[in-house]
């Protein structure tokens, strides 16, 4: 009888520690559930899931677009060229003898090579301007033509840019008279006629190649991504920010060449027609080049 | 002027869609552009609840901040509208906001974005009130006949309010002075106690 009465004792503290310990863990269970129910914690996560990592790149490209992008690239075309027409007019356009021996500078490939480049990288720079400045327009069919035009000026120029890049490679490296060259800025801010230190191209000419070869590289792959939203958001937005930085580069460098090309060196826009250069023009220009006559 | 505003009572939606689909019906937008979604957190697991988006007409919204052709505007009401005869398709709004409103449909040149296309608040676009050109590029203005947004106006549990901001406001408020929220909002007893 004792023994029966201590096995009932037993088998009931059983069954009790066994019913409460379920029950506990039963309403730990959904207490755990409601502890992660709280309005601001429920908030906080769907915030996360709806705009993502927002204030991250998204701010920033906001803020940079709204605020920066179109005054710098305003400054840009508008200080640039008054710098150079300042120059202009103190210094004056460099006039070279045109009738005297002439230089075989450019050949025929490397001609052509330059005028698919020169045509696709000018329309590259207006499309792109258009489209910064497109409110000023109106917007509308003409500025979506000029971004139609910007991918297919972008495709066109990714042809010559290589060819240049192995055509030009070797002239290009730089070398150490490239900073006596810097120095004294192309002697661009002398009237005199003394021979700077060039081979057959100088610095500037240099720093414009690898900026157009390099960061024309990294604007057709950011380009790209943003044309097709092929990468996540956070990614097409920090290429959004690298191709306006870098796209102002750019147009300073664009702005330079057409300068120095068109005004500060009367007639040379001919050698990229002709491919000759006259010798005077070599011989204080690019007076380290070695040519035959 | 009274301000609108879009407000998703979490604690009421059951993520039926059934306003992504009054949307996309009532407006003929385009296959792969959604200007209202449905999102759901925890699926499956206690706690789970769904919210409906779409654009927030935020009162100092980053799309028109960035919009390079000003494309984009804002009524006095509020309500961010875009215009698509203006729109480049630049895709600088996607990149700016920050609940994803703006939807691109496929554009015919070289898989170009078309003009960007998203939530109008059901209040059309730049055109003339009810002209087939504002029902064929925006959809159906029904603020301006007067009726709620289709998404708000269908919703089945009253998940999704919309209108005037102080009416939506008051009714939520009034919602959680009965039922609580969040933690205090669960379970059936709360629902069914009156």
């Amino acid at each position: 009888m004792q023994r029966f009465v201590y096995s009932l004792f037993l088998l009931t503290l059983f069954l009790v520690t066994g019913i409460a310990t379920v029950a506990v863990a039963q309403e730990g269970g959904a207490l755990a559930s409601l502890s992660v129910g709280s309005s601001a914690d429920y908030y906080h996560n769907l915030m996360a899931v709806i705009t993502g990592n927002w204030q991250e790149y998204g701010q920033m490209f906001t803020f940079l677009q709204s605020e920066w992008f179109w005054k710098v690239f305003l400054v840009i075309i508008t200080v640039v060229p008054a710098v150079f027409f300042v120059h202009y007019m103190i210094i004056g356009a460099k006039h070279f003898d045109h009738d005297g021996p002439q230089i075989y500078f450019f050949s025929l490939f490397a001609r052509i090579v330059h005028f698919i480049a020169a045509i696709s990288f000018s329309l590259l720079v207006i499309t792109g301007l258009l489209v910064i400045f497109g409110s000023f327009f109106g917007g509308g069919t003409f500025i979506r033509l000029a971004r139609y035009t910007h991918l297919v000026s972008a495709i066109v120029f990714v042809l010559p840019c290589v060819l240049m890049f192995f055509m030009w490679l070797r002239e290009m490296l730089p070398q150490l008279h490239d900073i006596s060259w810097m120095f004294i800025v192309g002697g661009y801010l002398s009237k005199k006629k003394t021979p700077v230190p060039a081979a057959k191209f100088n610095a500037g000419q240099k720093m414009y190649f690898w900026f157009a070869i390099f960061g024309g590289g990294v604007m057709a792959f950011t380009g790209y991504v943003i044309w097709g939203m092929g990468a996540d958001i956070e990614t097409v937005r920090l290429f959004a920010i690298i191709h306006n930085v870098l796209g102002m580069g750019i147009v300073a460098f664009y702005l330079t060449h057409v300068y120095m090309s068109v005004f500060a060196i009367a007639g040379s826009l001919e050698s990229m027609r002709t491919g000759y250069k006259p010798k005077e023009e070599v011989d204080i220009l690019h007076s380290l080049y070695k040519y035959e006559l | 002027m009274a301000r609108v505003k879009f407000l998703c009572d979490v604690e009421r939606c059951i993520d039926c869609s059934g306003c992504v689909v009054a949307c996309k019906e009532g407006h003929h937008v385009p296959v792969g552009v959604n200007r209202r979604r449905v999102i759901t957190l925890d699926q499956g697991k206690p706690g789970e609840k769904s919210i409906s988006v779409s654009c927030m007409h935020c009162a100092d919204a980053p799309c028109i901040a960035v919009c390079p052709v000003d494309a984009i505007y804002q009524r006095d009401d509020g309500i961010v509208l875009v215009n698509k005869k203006t729109c480049i398709g630049c895709g600088y709004c996607f990149m700016a906001c920050p609940f994803g409103a703006p939807q691109f449909p496929k554009g015919n040149v070289f898989g170009a974005r078309g003009a960007m296309d998203k939530c109008t608040f059901c209040a059309g676009g730049p055109e003339e009130d009810f002209s087939a050109e504002e029902k064929r590029l925006y959809g159906q203005n029904r603020i301006a006949e007067g009726k709620v947004p289709l998404c708000a106006g269908m919703c089945a549990t009253k998940a999704l309010l919309a209108g005037d901001a102080d009416v939506v406001a008051d009714v939520y408020r009034h919602r959680v002075f009965q039922r609580g929220s969040g933690v205090n909002a669960w379970g059936w007893s709360k629902a069914y106690k009156e």
